[in-house]
């Protein structure tokens, strides 16, 4: 297939280029047609899957269907917004003597990589060439965190590079007991790791190795996630890097180690009670949902702000996996395209508001709506959004989220397992009532949290010294986009994207 | 031949059991030069234990990832670390959030947990290779440890380096190998992986003028 050709080899040839060119404008070009490539061929790949289903290419290598194509949509809408900020952002950073004119290469060099290690662990069909793209999105992106390099830059991209680099490792042991459990099956082949090899004989694989097997892939991945208990990098890491970093990290990164994680799910699944994957995934959900909820109460940081609501909608996300069902995995899934839209757009403004106000303090920043005029919009778009508000689309995800919990509830495979340490002894309606409650009480949390902050930066008069309006630049289009395809999800989903979310659902429900 | 491969199995095993024993040394040790040196050593216990197992299985792609061990985790990666102390002001961990003693009972404790967790997969394996599973589990975690309880950049690193050879012991041992395609995606990885975390560890001590991650505090709530 050409159009995963172009998608492999765009970015490979714009980071090789990236090295050797020193016009900014010409980076910038290359970046843009680096991404425009990506999306057209993103967007064949959707109408391909669309129309015959899951597809094989490059000898086995790679493997696409309506849930790798979802992901690559997002990969490839976040991405382009991305490219086009920088464009604006980067050289008014470079203007400003921040960083070297010639330290620009290496920014994209490895952004160019970062996209690439992404690309491939969405559409591998080893999961231990996804294992490895992984770990390459860490290595590509814990320079670009630190990329300031001043001390807090330093701390959080070691922090980044250690504590996610320990994660991928045990994800790597869960990959090697996978491997472990298949040979029995699948003898000596080196295919042994293929999904297409996999999926077929998953339920002759040996349980307990595919439950010890899940369990590390989730932790690894997990951390990647920025999973409550194993997040403390995510804050640091959001609120020393660029914008656009954010924005990738945040939009993009996360879903795909949602993805890496949902992947395995369906292997595992096949040969356990869908209970036990399912019960490990709202719990940590519900960990990382409520203990984000109470810190974004606490922030006086925004970019810290938006770290812990992206740990908060993450968790929200992996509450509709857990819980699962069809209304459980669709508001999932759609949850994860809404907040990817919404997170980056907060990021972009958030960019806007620190090179405008020099501080990340959410209390000296006041009067955005004069300030900045187009930037105070995002702010408050992306805030309505990320509270999930109607008319917003995350207000449907999110509400599609707890009315499976309502009526299913988590499944407790995970208590039952233990049951000798814990006794649970609530009955089932009163625990599904009590976990909506917790739910809502932490919606409405982190909905107090984020507006509140939200109305203190964008209203009020800017403080002396800060200039005034705001001019426009290419930087100003994704904004807008961005703004327009997060309320307009709320009314009307495009046919193709619809279409994508059902089938990527029943492929995750394995029917 | 089975009595070959009974002289194998128990050379297998013996040579995880001398990983398991490094990972031992490393935890007692002090002198961060003494740590890069076992965790070499330890490397070249993995590059005997994998080629054992290529010769004993007949698979030969598994001589090819001893080879690329041999050169990474031998050579390459102790010289870097070695050249990165020297440019420290540092050559001893002087405060350890565990002391040796405890550490050594903790790891003792690390390999039971292990044993315990691998216990109902251990009997799916060929005869071959039977307990390297278990012990691969114990350095994973050892190593894990070993991250926690250091506080030198250095010795942090030494640590995800010892994690990485359990899991490399796993896949060689336990699975004769993990396809090659994935090996040595895993070898580049870890190697690049090294690299940055030298370059990491030579600009913070520019920055902090120390490479003790204690010092790492600004960021918090």
């Amino acid at each position: 297939m050409i159009a995963v050709m172009v998608m492999l080899i765009a970015p490979t040839l714009a980071g090789g280029l990236s090295l050797v060119v020193h016009r900014s404008s010409l980076l910038h070009a290359i970046n843009l047609a680096s991404m425009g490539a990506l999306v057209a061929s993103e967007i064949m790949i959707t109408r391909t899957v669309l129309s015959e289903g899951p597809v094989t290419a490059l000898g086995q290598f790679v493997y696409l269907d309506a849930l790798s194509a979802f992901i690559l949509v997002i990969i490839g809408a976040v991405g382009l917004a991305c490219s086009f900020y920088m464009r604006s952002y980067m050289d008014e950073q470079v203007a400003r003597g921040v960083i070297a004119p010639t330290r620009l290469n290496l920014f994209f060099f490895l952004f160019h990589m970062f996209v690439l290690a992404m690309v491939i662990a969405t559409v591998a069909n080893s999961v231990g060439v996804q294992w490895v793209a992984i770990e390459a999105t860490t290595l590509a992106t814990t320079f670009l965190i630190a990329f300031w390099r001043r001390r807090e830059s330093l701390e959080a991209g070691w922090k980044y590079l250690i504590l996610c680099s320990v994660g991928i490792s045990l994800a790597l042991f869960g990959v090697v007991l996978t491997y472990y459990s298949s040979l029995h099956v699948l003898g000596d082949v080196s295919q042994a790791l293929n999904l297409t090899q996999l999926l077929p004989v998953a339920d002759r694989l040996n349980p307990h190795v595919l439950k010890l097997a899940f369990i590390f892939i989730l932790v690894g991945y997990g951390t990647k996630v920025g999973l409550v208990p194993m997040h403390s990098w995510l804050p640091d890491a959001y609120t020393e890097a660029p914008a656009p970093v954010v924005a990738m990290l945040a939009g993009v990164l996360e879903v795909v180690a949602v993805y890496a994680v949902l992947r395995m799910r369906m292997i595992v699944d096949h040969a356990v009670p869908s209970t036990f994957t399912g019960g490990l995934l709202a719990l940590l959900g519900f960990a990382s949902f409520v203990t984000a909820a109470f810190f974004i109460l606490i922030q006086h940081n925004y970019k810290r702000l938006f770290a812990y609501s992206s740990i908060e909608h993450m968790g929200i996300a992996m509450i509709g996996f857990g819980v699962g069902g069809t209304l459980g995995t669709f508001g999932g899934l759609f949850h994860l395209l809404n907040h990817a839209f919404a997170k980056s757009l907060a990021f972009f403004a958030a960019g806007n508001i620190h090179r405008r106000f020099h501080t990340v303090e959410i209390g000296h920043v006041q009067g955005l709506v004069i300030a900045q005029p187009w930037t105070a919009m995002a702010l408050m778009i992306s805030g309505l959004a990320l509270s999930a508000l109607p008319p917003f689309a995350s207000f449907a995800s999110e509400m599609q989220v707890i009315t499976a919990l309502a009526a299913q509830g988590v499944p407790g495979m995970w208590l039952s397992s233990t049951g000798g340490m814990m006794t649970v002894t609530l009955s089932d309606q009163f625990s599904r009532v009590g976990l909506a409650a917790v739910f809502l009480l932490s919606a409405v949390l982190a909905f107090g949290g984020l507006i509140y902050r939200m109305t203190g930066m964008v209203w009020g008069t800017p403080p002396e010294g800060v200039a005034r309006g705001e001019i426009w630049t290419l930087g100003h289009l994704p904004i807008i986009l961005l703004a327009v395809a997060l309320v307009g999800f709320g009314f009307f989903l495009p046919p193709p994207i619809r279409q994508l979310l059902e089938q990527a659902t029943s492929i995750l429900l394995l029917d | 031949m089975p009595i070959l491969s009974q002289i194998g199995s128990q050379l297998i095993d013996l040579c995880s059991a001398l990983l398991l024993l490094t990972c031992f040394a490393i935890v007692a040790q002090r002198r961060l030069s003494a740590c890069v040196d076992l965790f070499a050593l330890q490397s070249v216990f993995l590059v005997v234990t994998a080629a054992l197992v290529a010769y004993l299985t007949g698979n030969h792609h598994i001589y090819i990832a001893a080879a690329l061990t041999g050169v990474i985790k031998v050579v390459i990666i102790p010289r870097v670390l070695k050249k990165v102390i020297e440019r420290l002001n540092v050559k001893r961990e002087l405060v350890m959030n565990v002391n040796v003693p405890a550490g050594l009972l903790i790891c003792g404790g690390l390999v039971m947990l292990a044993f315990f967790i691998a216990q109902p997969i251990i009997p799916l394996g060929n005869i071959l290779t039977r307990d390297s599973l278990a012990i691969a589990l114990a350095i994973v975690l050892i190593g894990l440890f070993t991250m926690i309880a250091r506080q030198k950049a250095v010795t942090q690193l030494v640590g995800f380096l010892v994690m990485e050879n359990g899991l490399f012991l796993g896949a060689t041992a336990a699975t004769h190998g993990m396809p090659l395609i994935v090996e040595l995606g895993v070898f580049f990885d870890v190697l690049i992986a090294a690299l940055i975390a030298g370059i990491y560890t030579n600009r913070l001590q520019d920055a902090f003028d120390s490479v003790d991650t204690s010092h790492l505090t600004v960021l918090k709530e």
